[in-house]
């Protein structure tokens, strides 16, 4: 890892300054579908850390991520809006993830009980009863035609298109505005989940997966863990159904179904288990495939049109074909996913600059390579 | 930074029976360790050695009989409690958790370190400082028991005998007043089990604590124990010390399997 190798800070501080201007770059020079699979991407982001924390470090199996980023949706939809208190929409906001928060804890009692794929059974349970409320009970969740979101407002900025707001020349709508709030909530979540996950948190989690006799002897008291990993997990849910309902722009009861969960296990799988930017890089995928392949359905083979009749595979369905594919290809090939195969790929390049890889320390007797490789010619 | 100073309080074991679907595990087990002595656990595979671990440590409940280590009754604990109370345990057959040597050390603090969900998440200062200080606990410790060299390796590239290491280190790591060692030398060689010998001698007057140890090898026994209790089939056989133990008629009988007159039947 990398604080095993520490850089100096000069370096790791540039990097960081780089990167930061490379993610505020977009709503400059992107039109609002691509700011759109931006926000789309940080918000499953967000949510996907959440799960990995609660599926990947915890190993508890959860299908119920749905629900949760729907009360963090739906609550602050109805927190801010009328019917409801009509509360300022940052302070929805804010109540909103608390509320998440509370839905996980009022389920760790089951958690708490249940384990395995069990559990993961247990929580499917929990998405058909979002369901099946946010159906029904009209006066909250607007029925099946959802409600209309209440744009963000953060001290009289307004996170919508209605004032005028020109930055740099560029006319800031929405979507640049919200592309920034995106990003100040990811790099919230990066920061606290490290955090989490490298401190005496982390480490009680990771026990309670691999061994929860030699976590309980080591002193880590596993009901409160196992439900504490519920509760952050469903806060990040709810933090990301906020995200979600502000991108939307209207909540529907449709999109929080069960494939939404089963879509969250598939980014945390692709990515890597366990870790925060595989979870980042399998959220990114899963979200933009689908939108890309819709956008240029009509270029792709073998893939129809949207809305076409004439039987082919719609880009939506093409999108879940492949990262199914992929899904299996990961299973077998790298089974700690994306974030893995960077790590090792990362220890390669260091071993062939000369410098020794972290664990493995026999010398490796390579092939002699040209020292400068020829590019190769591009077809 | 809290490294235990005073004396380990008296463990004893009344009459611990436990029973499982019928099979009576232990049957009215009693003996008692002093403070800050080795009491060794000694019997047949089978004999119950380490469902009394079990119990110890608060994996298992007894049906009956009581546990106390000082003031308080261990049987009514949780496992983490007792953990808290100062005791640590190490597994037969090793339990350690994925990563690297340093986080199953980090794991063993837990008792010990505060910094909880809110103060990690938000790297507050505190937190960080408590971190670091019980890094440098562990390191330490990592060294005593001859595993400075591999502190951020991963434990699953790690040899038998240094993965029996990382058990031992992360268990001193919860500064126990009790230490219960389940075979810490099975699977070692004659040099590895010496050195595992030299640091359960140098911890025990070092840190002054009691350690109840189970283990097959009774040349290690012999030579580290300063009392012994012989289980067999669930029940109390022997009390002693090594070489009183050695010379115990009902010693023989349990280990070698016949005594005269199962010689005679025969």
């Amino acid at each position: 890892m990398s604080e095993r190798f520490p850089r100096p800070r000069a370096v790791r501080l540039g990097r960081t300054l780089a990167l930061v201007a490379v993610l505020c770059a977009p709503p400059f020079y992107l039109d609002a579908f691509w700011l759109r699979i931006g926000l789309f991407s940080m918000a499953a982001a967000v949510g996907a850390v959440g799960l990995g924390l609660l599926s990947g470090t915890a190993g508890q199996l959860s299908l119920g991520h749905a629900f949760f980023l729907a009360v963090g949706a739906y609550g602050y939809v109805w927190l801010a809006g009328e019917p409801g208190p009509g509360l300022p929409t940052a302070l929805a906001a804010v109540l909103a993830v608390l509320l998440a928060g509370a839905a996980g804890g009022l389920f760790s009692p089951v958690a708490g009980r249940v384990r395995g794929i069990y559990l993961g059974v247990a929580t499917l349970a929990l998405v058909f009863l979002g369901n099946h409320v946010l159906l029904t009970a009209d006066s909250v969740t607007g029925g099946f035609n959802g409600r209309s979101v209440a744009p963000l407002e953060i001290g009289g900025f307004s996170f919508s298109s209605e004032s005028e707001l020109t930055v740099l020349g560029v006319p800031f709508a929405a979507e640049e505005r919200l592309w920034y709030l995106g990003l100040a909530l990811f790099a919230l979540t990066w920061f606290t989940a490290r955090g989490l996950l490298r401190g005496r948190p982390g480490r009680a989690l990771a026990a309670l997966r691999d061994s929860e006799t030699a976590a309980a002897v080591m002193g880590v008291d596993v009901a409160r863990h196992r439900s504490a990993a519920f509760v952050v997990s469903s806060m990040y849910a709810g933090l990301a159904g906020v995200m979600l309902a502000l991108a939307f722009r209207r909540v529907v009861p449709d999109y929080f179904g069960l494939v939404l969960s089963v879509d969250y296990l598939a980014m945390i799988v692709i990515g890597g288990l366990g870790s925060v930017a595989g979870a980042t890089a399998g959220a990114v995928f899963v979200t933009a495939l689908p939108l890309l392949m819709t956008r240029y359905a009509d270029q792709l083979p073998l893939v129809a049109a949207p809305g076409s009749t004439d039987g082919g595979v719609g880009p939506t369905e093409a999108a879940r074909y492949l990262y199914g594919a992929l899904i299996v290809l990961v299973l077998l090939f790298a089974p700690d996913g994306l974030h893995g195969l960077v790590r090792r790929a990362r220890a390669r390049l260091r071993e062939r600059r000369g410098g020794s890889p972290p664990t493995d320390t026999t010398p490796r007797h390579d092939p002699p390579r040209p020292a400068v490789r020829a590019k190769e010619p591009t077809p | 930074m809290s490294v235990r100073t005073t004396a380990p309080p008296e463990l004893t074991v009344t009459g611990v029976t436990v029973r499982f679907a019928g099979l009576t595990a232990l049957d009215a087990v009693s003996f008692t360790v002093a403070p800050g002595t080795v009491h060794a656990l000694i019997g047949p595979n089978g004999a119950g050695k380490s469902t009394c671990f079990n119990v110890l440590s608060g994996l298992c409940r007894p049906a009956s009989g009581a546990v106390r280590l000082g003031g308080a009754e261990l049987t009514r604990l949780a496992p983490h409690r007792i953990a808290a109370l100062g005791v640590a345990r190490t597994f037969q057959n090793i339990v350690t958790t994925r990563g690297t040597v340093a986080d199953n050390l980090m794991l063993g603090r837990h008792a010990l370190s505060r910094a909880g969900f809110a103060a990690s998440a938000l790297r507050l200062p505190r937190a960080r400082r408590e971190q670091r200080a019980h890094l440098d606990r562990a390191r330490e410790i990592a060294r005593l028991v001859g595993l400075e060299a591999h502190f951020d390796s991963p434990v699953g590239l790690l040899s038998y005998g240094d993965r029996k290491r990382v058990e031992f280190a992360r268990a001193l790591c919860l500064e126990p007043r009790v230490l219960l060692l389940d075979e810490p030398v099975a699977g070692m060689n004659a040099a590895e089990r010496a050195a595992t010998a030299r640091v359960v001698d140098t911890v025990r007057a070092e840190l002054g604590l009691s350690v109840v140890l189970v283990e097959h090898d009774m040349g290690l026994v012999m030579r580290i124990a300063d009392e012994v209790t012989v289980l067999d089939f669930g029940r109390a056989v022997a009390h002693g010390t090594p070489d009183e133990v050695r010379r115990d008629p009902e010693v023989l009988r349990a280990y070698l399997g016949t005594g005269a007159e199962g010689e005679d039947a025969a």
